[in-house]
């Protein structure tokens, strides 16, 4: 009898506490979801009835595809600035992940002379602020021909040539990979590089596609150094340099719309990646924090 | 082992390097033989021979319309068919400071608004205009735009616009009397509106601080460095205007802005030409506009001043004789009155050229006739160091902080006195 | 290439390295053939005739490219090292029109010039691994010994020297684009590389400690207070930025992990939107949200909740909250999802036992949760606190580091970060000399708070334990 008690006022605390729950998650979920709907609702605004600046409403007067219809128009660059960052993020995704893994497939299972050395140069390396060397790297680019027109592949080599120093995470998970596998292949005489490929290799998909996945966002978040080595030639922009020039300089008046538009084009492929590889990501960032 | 790789890479890189900076060393070095050659060579401007790439820089509403009358110009010159020219949608702003970064990089002729250019001709960006080039812009174009594209005797850029300067559009079914600062607040207020006015830039606020007769202005020496400065905001002139801002900031109907595109629920707002189109969207059939309203301080009421100011063209400095003469000859005609004209007609924005002035369509445009109106007001733009505009970001943004709310007269004088030293500090 | 020679030791010792290697090097030179002793000139000769013929022909052309890019390159930008450029560009005015005549770029000279400093180390080093090699092929064939095919070189590099070839490219490029541009712009420190002194128009040079100098000078137009104003703010932003999101992350995180809470995907899907939508994009929106004229002052004003727009980003104290609070938003979901895999890995059994002994939530939570959460994620930590102090595209996106004040000098505003400020420095006013200064200082306090943190982290202290 007592013991039914128990249970039931049990049973009551939890409805209670998972209903707060609940209301708290709804409140959350309402917060972080505001700006986004709102975003979308302003690039469903009429461009003809209702002027493309930004106003102090949230529902649109007006639905229309004004917005939308603008960016595909032949005149407009913004299919070409969208495919430059759509080459940029999967080339800089393929090549990052596979530098990425060789840094750290050679700092996590092989022991060299020089290998805590190098962790801890990389280390104070990665302490610089990265604007300080953007000039140098601006005039080095220049020198290689890969400014300007050559925006894209400048832009690709800059991301991939430091993508060693960024290890740590998929080093981290490697690491939890018992050794004890490799080295019972190492007794039946397999190379290092046939360890790595064959058999470490399909153990890390959930890293693989967490660091491709990190490689593959950050181009399109890119808007101070891409705008300086496209250096005023619109063939080599990015979307995101394309796109903060409509809000932040004077030439553009009433491109809110068009901006929200854009915005919403960027986040699409980039959200379902998201959606579809977040079991990797979980799996990857968290195996890979363990160690960090 | 690990030496064998050592080694490969040095060799790629020492290759690559080697091979890139070859071509950058061997033009650098032939660079001097070549162009002195060419100067002795080439007498006559009509030589035309060469050929190149030619990039412009002009603002994004007016690519289009400078393709166009690029065409013209290399139909009208078949002989100049070896140059390419390339339009690139770059700001006046951006356009300045790209040019700055990386001189080389940047565009053969580029529009700029003429507040740039002391830090232009410093950073070596533009080449003297000289001879017949010079006559041009001094015999075509009216005073302001002479004076706003020179630098002691020099001549540095071909003028384009007299319209950089601002006024005031407002929505007519507000405002109903757009000559006092005051009545416009009230009736903004009254409409649930809001008085927008960008006061943390230095650009703006001298609005203020010239209506009520302060100075602020600096000498550049030939290269553009600044060498002495006439500044007397440190006054009860400067003590004045300050407080009318106070007051302004302090009135819930104003707002700090001036971007047409930004502001959400304007009664009126204190912009340039550059807004215009936006600006007739948004207040659609009660667009109006006026010159700049007066305002009232200490009893006294003053008719708010400020810039006037320039938009220019200008060519890059050239190693080669021929390119430079096609990219002055284009510059030119892209400054020519019938340009000016067409760039009216299909922008909007008001000439420099005398001629074009005295268009009829020109004279009576609403907005160019409300800024020519401002414009008895006003003092002619000339040079200020770059840190000043940044200082006065911060005075603004010190008002509108509310950091001066309970100052007295004393307070603002020392604040002012603070702002003066600090810009004199500029030009030594 | 950038991480050899590198030794932890102290420097005691690495005298003692540099002794015994030039013995080494005098033994090889008297004990060795004809053929080590011409390699001394001839790099890879001993090698070429000993039938080693790829090494022997990559150590040759190493010497003969170093050579040749010195002679025809390296050598012109290096003699100007001390000056940086003696030839002023000038305009010709002689001809119809003024031609620009270039001088020397300064730029150029310190760049190249660091290149080639580094190419003359790379060459000694080359040449003492082909002393050695020499030394160590003629002793393997005294004894007998076969020297190892061209084959066998090729074949270690996919097993014992896998290591080198995994890390050749990626120490290539990290050379190159971080190594050498980094020293460049420490040296820029040290000039009055800026607006008025930019290449190729002026030329820029040496001038010692004189912008250190100016950083810490406390008159109107010197750098110190401000700077320690901006510091300031930097680390209580970081510290906030940290640890806020991590704490709530955390709790977000527990609660939708909470037994009996359904839709556990959903709610962290929705989370997940602020990292898959561009924060240029998300962020400018929300700068807008809450600008004076915005959408929440809008309603608020019009619901009469408040008769006056709230200042959000134009009075230091409110930009400030509104900058942590927006980041909190931006943060929380890249905790809440790593926070999710973590806490599935604590066995479940230790809750259990936690609640027969009558433990509550929040005790379990302080005994149980997080100090496995502080343990294992303790170098996420560091590396997100070191993030945060560099973290530009929050901070640029809302406020621009404003409200600027009378009472701040070098147009640095009030939620400037160092990085920020160094931005505004080095695109706005092409401030060089002053942004490379800044860009020191924000390495120097980077390091030592990291360094000082690293050192304590358990799983750093037995990094093999972990295995």
């Amino acid at each position: 009898m007592a013991n039914t008690k128990k249970t039931s006022s049990k049973k009551l605390n939890q409805l209670i506490s998972n209903t707060i729950t609940y209301i708290f998650l709804v409140v959350i979920s309402i917060i972080w979801l505001f700006p986004f709907v709102g975003l979308i609702l302003q690039s469903f605004r009429s461009y003809e009835t209702e002027y493309g600046g930004m106003v102090n409403y949230f529902l649109p007067k007006q639905f229309s595809l004004d917005a939308y219809k603008y960016l595909f128009v032949a005149e407009n660059k913004f299919l070409k600035w969208y495919g430059n960052t759509l080459i940029i993020a999967i080339v800089v995704a393929i090549i990052n992940t596979i530098m990425i893994l060789c840094v750290s497939y050679a700092l996590s299972r092989m022991r060299f002379k020089g290998r805590t050395a190098l962790m801890k140069f990389w280390l104070i390396l990665g302490m610089f602020p990265g604007f300080l060397t953007m000039i140098c790297l601006y005039f080095l680019l220049k020198q290689f021909g890969l400014t300007q027109a050559g925006a894209v592949p400048g832009l690709i080599l800059i991301s991939v040539a430091a993508s060693g120093m960024g290890y740590y995470v998929c080093k981290g998970y490697l690491d939890t990979i018992p050794r004890s596998l490799d080295e019972s292949a190492r007794i039946d005489g397999a190379s290092n590089a046939r360890i790595f490929v064959t058999m470490l290799l399909p153990l890390s998909k959930p890293i693989v596609i967490y660091t491709a996945l990190v490689a593959f966002l950050a181009p399109w978040c890119d808007y101070v150094f891409a705008s300086y080595v496209a250096f005023g030639y619109s063939d080599g922009y990015n979307v995101a340099v394309a796109l903060q020039r409509w809000v932040w300089t004077n030439d553009y008046q009433g491109y809110f719309t068009r901006f929200c538009a854009g915005g919403v084009l960027v986040a699409i492929p980039v959200t379902i990646l998201f959606l579809c590889l977040q079991k990797y990501y979980v799996e990857g960032v968290t195996g890979g924090a363990v160690k960090g | 082992m690990k030496k064998i790789l050592a080694i490969l890479l040095t060799t790629a890189m020492v290759v690559s390097m080697a091979a890139c900076g070859d071509n950058s060393g061997s033009n650098s070095g032939s660079n001097s033989g070549t162009t002195n050659e060419n100067g002795g060579g080439a007498d006559n401007t009509t030589s035309g021979g060469g050929s190149g790439d030619i990039t412009i820089w002009v603002a994004d509403a007016v690519v289009d319309f400078t393709q166009e009358q690029v065409n013209a110009f290399m139909a009208a010159h078949p002989d100049y068919a070896g140059y390419t020219v390339t339009i690139e949608s770059v700001g006046e702003g951006d356009a300045a400071s790209n040019m700055v970064t990386d001189v080389l990089g940047g565009a053969d002729i580029y529009a700029f608004a003429q507040d740039q250019l002391s830090r232009l001709i410093s950073a070596n960006a533009l080449m003297e205009l000289t001879g017949d080039y010079a006559s041009f812009v001094e015999t075509s174009n009216d005073a302001g735009a002479v004076g706003a594209s020179k630098v002691g005797d020099a001549t540095y850029a071909f003028p384009i616009t007299s319209d950089n300067g601002y006024f005031m559009f407002y929505d007519s079914s507000v405002v109903s009397d757009p000559t006092s600062l005051d009545a416009i607040l009230a009736d903004c207020a009254a409409a649930g509106k809001n008085f927008y006015m960008e006061i943390n830039s230095g650009w703006y606020a001298t609005a203020f601080f010239f209506a009520t007769g302060c100075e602020l202005t600096y000498e550049t020496d030939d290269s553009g460095k600044f060498v002495s400065s006439n500044i007397t905001y440190a006054s009860d002139a400067g003590v004045s205007a300050l407080k009318a801002m106070i007051n302004m900031y302090k009135d819930p109907a104003f707002l700090n802005g001036s971007d047409v595109g930004t502001a959400t629920n304007a009664g009126a707002i204190i912009s340039g030409t550059w807004n215009v189109s936006a600006a007739k969207d948004m207040f659609g059939d009660n667009y109006a506009c006026a010159k700049l309203p007066s305002f009232t301080v200490d009893g006294k009421s003053y008719q708010m001043s400020g810039f006037g100011g320039f938009k220019l063209i200008g060519v890059k400095p050239q190693t080669d004789v021929d390119k430079a003469v096609v990219c002055l000859e284009l510059a030119k005609w892209l400054s020519g009155e019938e340009v000016q004209l067409a760039r009216y007609q299909a922008v909007g924005w008001g000439p420099s050229n005398l001629n074009a002035q005295q268009n009829e369509a020109v004279q009576s445009d609403e907005a160019l006739a409300a800024l020519a109106e401002q414009l008895a007001f006003t003092i002619p733009q000339g040079q200020y160091p770059n840190e000043y505009w940044d200082l006065a970001v911060s005075l603004g943004d010190s008002i509108i902080a509310g950091d001066y709310n309970n100052y007295d007269d004393a307070q603002l004088m020392e604040v002012l006195q603070q702002f003066q030293t600090t810009c004199e500090s500029y030009a030594q | 290439m950038g991480k050899d020679k590198k030794s932890t030791s102290g420097i005691g010792s690495a005298f003692k390295h540099f002794g015994a290697d030039v013995r080494e090097i005098g033994t090889t030179f008297v004990q060795g053939d004809w053929k080590t002793k011409v390699s001394f000139v001839i790099m890879g000769f001993g090698s070429l005739m000993r039938g080693q013929i790829l090494r022997g022909l990559v150590f040759l052309a190493s010497e003969i490219l170093f050579i040749y890019y010195m002679a025809s390159f390296g050598i012109g930008y290096l003699k100007d090292i001390t000056t940086l450029g003696t030839v002023a560009t000038y305009t010709d005015k002689s001809g119809i029109v003024p031609v620009t005549v270039y001088g020397d770029n300064s730029f150029f000279i310190l760049l190249y010039s660091i290149l080639s400093i580094f190419f003359i180390i790379a060459l000694i080093f080359l040449w003492r691994i082909n002393i050695r090699q020499n030394y160590t092929a003629e002793k393997m064939l005294r004894e007998g010994k076969q020297l190892p095919t061209i084959k066998q070189d090729l074949g270690s590099l996919l097993n014992e020297n896998f290591d080198k070839t995994l890390l050749a490219l990626p120490c290539a490029g990290v050379f190159l684009f971080v190594v050498l541009p980094i020293i460049f712009m420490i040296c820029i420190a040290f000039t009055n590389y800026d607006a008025d002194h930019q290449s190729p128009a002026n030329l820029f040079t040496w001038v010692g400690l004189d912008n250190f100098k100016n950083l810490f000078s406390m008159g109107s137009s010197g750098f110190g207070s401000t700077f320690v104003t901006v510091l300031l703010w930097t680390l209580i932003w970081a510290f906030f930025a940290t640890f806020l999101n991590y704490f709530l992350g955390m709790a977000v995180a527990i609660l939708i992990n909470k037994k009996g809470i359904k839709f556990k995907k959903m709610w962290r899907t929705i989370l997940v939107m602020t990292i898959a939508v561009p924060q240029f994009v998300s962020l400018l929106y929300v700068t807008k949200m809450f600008a004076a004229d915005g959408l929440v002052n809008t309603y608020l004003l019009k619901w009469h909740i408040i008769q006056q727009a709230i200042p959000f980003w134009t009075q230091a104290s409110y930009a400030k909250v509104m900058i942590i609070l927006i980041n909190v938003w931006i943060g929380i979901p890249y905790m809440v999802l790593m926070a999710t895999g973590l806490l599935m890995n604590i066995p479940e059994d230790l809750y259990e036992s936690a609640r027969i002994d009558g433990a509550n939530g929040f005790q379990m939570f302080r005994k149980i949760t997080l100090p496995y959460m502080l343990f294992v994620t303790g170098p996420y930590l560091l590396t997100s606190f070191t993030g945060n102090l560099n973290n530009f595209n929050v901070i640029f996106l809302l406020t621009r580091g404003g409200p600027q004040s009378m009472k701040l000098t070098g147009g640095a505003g009030y939620t400037d970060l160092l990085i920020t400020w160094l931005y505004k420095m080095t695109v706005d006013d092409t401030n060089y000399r002053m942004a490379a200064v800044i860009g020191i200082f924000i390495f120097v306090v980077t390091a030592v708070i990291s360094l000082s943190v690293y050192r304590l982290l358990p799983s750093v202290k037995d990094e093999e334990g972990f295995q």
